[in-house]
């Protein structure tokens, strides 16, 4: 692929997904990670900590299919107090992370607990606070160890490979990493949070490049959440601090920057019918107030169609981007459109 | 040598550190114990916070603290920082303000706008009380939690305007019911933008379909009586700025004001209510502030360095004169267990621990606020404060009780006797003061104590806190 400088990707806006249920049921709270499956089923982690009813994996489509949920608050098998990230193997099994309790959990395609590893601390193969997975293309497992600041490569039943990083601000060093995707040649990008870059690495680890410094111009980060990369190399970062997502091309070319806007999604709708008084309400409701401030995560909490901490982005099998508008328990969906 | 004089200095700027903050850390103490009194006074007025723990790593931690839905969740963010500030009179002249313009989560549900409400405390609550007059009647969450979106122009409510005189500026007797219609009358318009699905919202306690939508101040002018008012003597077209110009004006503004900071940073007084019927404690005092809040242009800063270099609130009789309040004994108590490096679940508990003991952050029970005094004090109560104290301070863990039990064991390294042991423990604590009887209590415990050193000093601090002094300030 070619890519002039010059010339800037465009990304369409198609649709919302998504609903506030902090008690379970159909819709999201607070989701905090996505996985999309082969066949285009989004996994979606829920972290709500103070419902915890609400905190468990959903299962929809960008269709506003919903496949139902599995998971639960607590420390038993197949459930969590902290989870982080979801990631899925070439079988379908569920991986997901949860950085309070270390440790692993893996579900069977059906959502059923298969089996859980993890043991805090500094060794290599211990984890202190796995903050994202990604399955690699030789069906191991990277892990973003972030308390100890630094990657780990793990088969996926919890074997230690190697690792690399280490706390700091220089090349290939972290402050508190968090979320990590790869491309096409099996590159690593890591959302290094804290140094409010992205860095990128070879498959063995090995430092390639960073992109990114403080502040909310364009192509510059506070506090990186996650990244993604299509099958064109195109790069989305979710900028988390700055509420919104930033589109590069692998040269660091930066194309474009989403703030969000959503819309009333099928879900939502229906509550809305089924609740004339707001549904009437709704209807003087202007969504995109002239704000007083220019604090962004303050503008996020007054226009409901912005992102409200964007935390995670993915790439489902068509190519399109979804991103975890974690504090509006939504997903908003995008396409980079193709010349 | 040490003096007496340097003791005395000591003593005092640990009582400032009590009421001007949330007592001495080892570390505030060092710094504290070498600079004068006067030093002291200017040096709380004008800190900057530099130490707080970051809002992005606590919204890293605890997602729930960014959207601020409940109020555990915007109760912890404000424990957070009350435990870790450097500018600790800032988060107190918060809480103080919180008290006397009451908004509670209960009636308007969303924790983020409450803590809004609380920001707009920290910015403007030392400086000028017009200023803090405007910024209040603008503020969304006053506006919902007195229905001043229901005062229109051509039906007032006069809920708002009738407590912005009776509690939020002179106190009853100093206005008419005419001069609250008229007041009222000069904040319509006054409102929040989509007041209806706004309102709805907050009614229908609802988060859905996608979270809880900010509030936003709003000036409807479409919506605003603009003809003639007669406010307090005063004829015009007033609108809500004028009507508080006049306001900061009144004799008794100032008055009702220093009674209230008195009342807060003191000794109790009595309830609000009982103002109009019986004088001041000190009137004095209450002369000095009103004279400050003149001479500064109304400024609360002014008036606070006034009381505080007073001789009423350095006297011996000021001290340990009041009740700790909940969140004072919470945050104090964190402050010296230096609590908080990183986000950490424990702030819950100490959040929900400070409403178990009757101080529900950012739900008082009213529109008056929290009674205080007393009133904090139960036998319920009593053994929260004592469990909740006694639990931290029995953690060794904690880099703060690490700190305290280090520097006793420096100065027992030399006398180990109980009586040392005792004085350690409590000029670590902030210099605590007690009487004979508490000190020989604790003297007795020190010397049936076998246990090792650490555990001597933590099972004392344990004892400590349990005391009545611990509990005053």
């Amino acid at each position: 692929m070619t890519t002039k400088k010059d010339k800037k990707e465009k990304i369409e806006y198609l649709d919302t997904v998504g609903f506030g249920a902090d008690i379970g049921g159909r819709g999201f709270h607070l989701p905090v990670d996505i996985s999309a499956r082969a066949d285009g089923h989004l996994y979606v982690i829920n972290r709500s900590p103070m419902h915890r009813l609400g905190i468990r994996v959903g299962i929809c489509d960008v269709l506003h299919g919903w496949y139902g949920e599995f998971g639960s608050d607590g420390k038993a098998d197949g459930q969590f107090t902290g989870p982080t990230a979801i990631t899925h193997d070439s079988n379908n099994r569920i991986y997901v992370a949860d950085e309070e309790l270390n440790r692993i959990t893996i579900f069977n395609p059906d959502g059923e607990f298969e089996s859980k590893w993890g043991e805090c601390g500094t060794e290599p193969g211990q984890i202190n606070g796995p903050s994202a997975l990604k399955v690699t293309s030789d069906g191991n497992l990277l892990v973003v160890d972030h308390l100890n600041n630094r990657i780990q490569k793990m088969t996926t039943n919890g074997q230690y490979i190697y690792h690399w990083g280490s706390k700091g601000i220089a090349e290939g060093q972290f402050n508190l990493p968090w979320g990590i995707d790869t491309d096409n040649a099996d590159n690593v990008y890591v959302a290094d949070w804290r140094n409010d870059r992205i860095q990128r690495f070879s498959e063995d680890g090995k430092f390639i490049d960073m992109y990114g410094s403080s502040g909310s111009d364009d192509g510059m980060f506070n506090r990186p959440s996650d990244v993604a990369v299509d099958q064109d190399d195109f790069i989305y970062v979710a900028d988390w601090g700055n509420q919104r997502v930033q589109v590069f091309d692998h040269l660091w070319n930066f194309h474009t920057s989403l703030r969000g806007q959503a819309t009333v999604s099928p879900w939502a709708q229906e509550y809305l019918e089924a609740n004339a008084d707001e549904l009437d309400a709704r209807s003087r409701f202007d969504p995109y107030i002239e704000v007083d401030t220019d604090d962004q995560h303050e503008i996020s909490a007054r226009v409901e169609a912005y992102f409200w901490d964007p935390i995670a982005v993915e790439i489902d099998p068509k190519g399109r981007l979804i991103v975890a508008d974690s504090l509006r328990h939504r997903l908003q969906i995008y396409q980079r459109l193709n010349d | 040598m040490t003096t007496d004089t340097t003791l005395e200095n000591k003593s005092l700027n640990a009582h400032l550190l009590r009421r001007a903050g949330f007592g001495g850390t080892v570390t505030e103490l060092n710094h504290f114990s070498n600079i004068n009194y006067e030093q002291a006074v200017d040096q709380l007025l004008d800190a900057v916070d530099t130490s707080s723990l970051p809002q992005d790593l606590i919204r890293r931690y605890h997602i729930d603290q960014s959207d601020l839905r409940t109020g555990l969740s915007s109760g912890s963010n404000w424990v957070y920082r009350m435990a870790t500030t450097d500018a600790p009179l800032i988060e107190k002249v918060a809480l103080f303000w919180h008290r006397v313009f009451a908004t509670a989560q209960t009636k308007l549900i969303q924790g983020k706008v409450m803590t809004s409400q609380i920001e707009m405390f920290r910015e403007y609550g030392l400086g000028n009380f017009r200023e803090i007059l405007i910024q209040l009647s603008k503020n969304p969450a006053m506006i919902f939690f007195l229905d001043n979106q229901d005062n229109h122009k051509d039906s007032i409510n006069e809920n708002y305007g009738r407590e912005l005189l009776e509690l939020f500026s002179m106190g009853v007797g100093n206005y008419t019911e005419e001069d609250i219609k008229e007041c009222s009358r000069a904040f319509t318009g006054w409102t929040v933008a989509n007041t209806d699905y706004m309102a709805l919202k907050m009614r229908n306690n609802t988060m859905r379909p996608y979270g809880y939508i900010a509030w936003q101040y709003k000036y409807d002018e479409t919506d605003h009586d603009d003809g003639e008012k007669t406010f307090l003597g005063n004829t015009g077209n007033f609108n809500g700025e004028d009507v508080i110009d006049i306001i900061v004006k009144q004799p008794a503004t100032a008055a009702f004001i220093s009674r209230h900071l008195y009342h807060y940073f003191v000794a109790d007084e009595l309830p609000v209510p009982q103002w109009p019927h019986f004088p001041p404690k000190d009137p004095t005092v209450i002369d000095i502030m009103s004279d400050a809040y003149f001479a500064s242009g109304y400024s609360i800063k002014a008036m606070l360095r006034a009381l505080f270099l007073s001789d009423s609130f350095k006297s011996q009789s000021s001290r340990y004169a009041r009740i700790k309040s909940p969140a004072e004994l919470v945050a104090g108590t964190l402050r010296l267990a230096e609590a908080f490096e990183w986000p950490t679940n424990d702030v819950y508990s100490a959040t929900a621990a400070s409403g178990f003991m009757g101080q529900t952050l950012l739900a008082p029970p009213s529109v008056e606020g929290w009674m205080g005094a007393n009133d904090w004090i139960s036998t319920g109560s009593m053994v929260q404060r004592v469990n909740f104290a006694s639990e931290i301070m029995g953690d060794l863990e904690r880099p703060g009780i690490r700190k305290i039990v280090d520097q006793v064991k420096e100065v027992s390294g030399t006398d180990d006797s109980p009586e040392t042991l005792v004085d350690a423990c409590l000029i670590q604590l902030g210099w605590l003061d007690v009487s004979d009887e508490t000190r020989s209590e604790l003297v007795e415990f020190a010397s049936r104590n076998n246990s090792d050193i650490d555990h001597q000093v933590s099972s004392l601090l344990q004892l400590v806190v349990s005391t009545r002094e611990y509990q005053l300030v």
